[in-house]
């Protein structure tokens, strides 16, 4: 289907938002905040909102910031967090790469596809967090990360719809 | 970066070069920030807490917020079956002014007891009152965010507890604010005894909100349900006779006890210096960082 099919008809005079280049990045940063939240969880089932909205436009476009942003995000992410400080840093440059080289690769895409990667990258994530946790002295069963990483799998299409809808509005679709 | 080749611009390929390298130089950076946090974690002290005093103040304030909505809501429920309750309450009440006259007879004979002996009273004052205002979201970890820092005089390894029991220690402090690692973290272990018979007992967090109980001694599994766990003082760190869960399942060599001071509903935490201040030395050159 041909995109512009979807889009909405007031077109005229609108271009895009003053600080487009930067909205991506600043609403994953956002998404980070969200741990902010008053929130105590007695588990750790929240997804990492951080990550999901990262790969939501990631997956969503080729360029929404330069690659190597994803390292001092990553960085933001693990301080509002409480993450240990270089694991987001490491798992969302990885990430960057890992999607170019797949991007490579690939003919085609669709939801599916789009949907079946970002639960590969999810997994991976929670197995890193539950690593790295297990080797500072927190070793869990990891059937204990299953919730987690089932809910931020169902999640995943939540926040790519919201960053499809972020990107239709900062771009002036 | 997304296409092998952005066309035949010179500039474009090398920027694309360029990107590419940059990128693998973030996961270097990011490898080698986190082979300090694993080896040397009070490195980042400083930086940490900075980012606690920008993140803290900010979930006390809608704290407030969320817990007047959930006041409402629960108070909604709490007339639901009032008529019921109100007679199980008396039922409790008349239960609980019973156990109130044997505690007080107890503490006047522990008290002529102690001063037969001429055991002077350990002094245990409150370094600063905080409440809970936010926790770890995602990870196997369970860290909550209390609302007082160093500014209050909160530092590192101090035991943190609330009226209805042990929440955990400080990990990390701000000015504002500090983290707190909760008793139902694995990294967690707290040696306690059971109130029943005062057998010693270890509890490790399971890191899901529940806790491990197992008993020092092997043996015949020495719990049951609805056993109450408390401090034992030993190490330290934790002052003793606070009380930290309540058995609720029992399995092969040990049970499964859930935390009497639920993070999520405590309305404030008392942080208390340690309890053998020398023995809190020892523990923080060896301590595992957060």
């Amino acid at each position: 289907m041909v995109r512009a099919a979807l889009a909405t008809k007031r077109r005229i005079g609108r271009g895009p938002t003053p600080f487009a280049a930067y909205l991506p990045a600043a609403s994953v940063v956002a998404a980070s905040l969200l741990a902010a939240l008053p929130i105590v969880a007695t588990n750790g089932w929240f997804p990492n909102f951080g990550f999901l909205v990262l790969l939501g436009w990631r997956l969503l476009r080729s360029d929404p910031w330069p690659p190597w942003w994803a390292a001092p995000m990553g960085f933001l992410n693990d301080l509002i967090t409480g993450m240990p400080i270089g694991l987001s840093v490491t798992l969302w440059s990885a990430t960057m790469l890992a999607l170019d080289l797949i991007d490579r690769r690939t003919m085609w895409r669709d939801y599916w596809i789009e949907w079946a990667l970002a639960a590969l990258f999810i997994a991976i994530d929670q197995w890193s967090q539950w690593r790295i946790a297990a080797a500072m002295g927190a070793r869990v069963p990891f059937s204990a990360m299953a919730p987690a990483i089932a809910i931020s799998i169902c999640m995943f299409p939540v926040s790519a719809w919201l960053v499809s809808r972020i990107d239709a509005w900062r771009l002036g679709r | 970066m997304a296409t092998a080749r952005p066309g035949w611009s010179r500039r474009a390929q090398y920027g694309l070069f360029f990107s590419f390298l940059a990128v693998i130089g973030g996961i270097i950076v990011g490898l080698f920030l986190l082979a300090l946090s694993l080896v040397a974690p009070q490195q980042y002290q400083a930086v940490r807490g900075a980012a606690l005093d920008v993140t803290g103040p900010v979930a006390g304030g809608l704290r407030e917020v969320s817990s007047t909505v959930k006041g409402v809501v629960t108070g909604a429920g709490n007339y639901w079956d009032a008529a019921d309750q109100n007679g199980r309450l008396k039922q409790e009440n008349a239960a609980m002014r019973r156990q109130i006259l044997k505690a007080n007879a107890v503490i006047q004979e522990n008290r002529q007891l102690k001063a037969v002996l001429d055991l002077r009273k350990r002094e245990q004052d409150t370094v600063a009152v905080g409440r809970i205002v936010g926790s770890s979201f995602s990870s196997p970890r369970r860290y909550a965010i209390l609302s007082v820092g160093s500014n209050a005089g909160v530092r590192p390894e101090m035991p943190v507890r609330a009226p209805d029991g042990l929440v955990g220690r400080v990990v990390e402090t701000g000015a504002l604010a500090s983290r707190v690692l909760l008793v139902s973290d694995r990294a967690s272990i707290v040696p306690g005894r059971l109130l029943r018979g005062g057998r010693p007992v270890i509890a490790q967090g399971r890191g899901d909100g529940t806790i491990d109980v197992h008993p020092l001694e092997v043996g015949r599994n020495p719990f049951r349900r609805g056993d109450i766990i408390i401090t034992s003082g030993t190490g330290g760190l934790y002052p003793p006779l606070v009380p930290i869960a309540r058995v609720v399942k029992l399995d092969d060599d040990g049970a499964i006890a859930v935390p009497l001071a639920d993070p999520a509903n405590i309305s404030f935490a008392i942080v208390e210096p340690p309890y053998e201040p020398a023995a809190s030395v020892d523990a923080q050159t060896n301590a595992e960082g957060p």
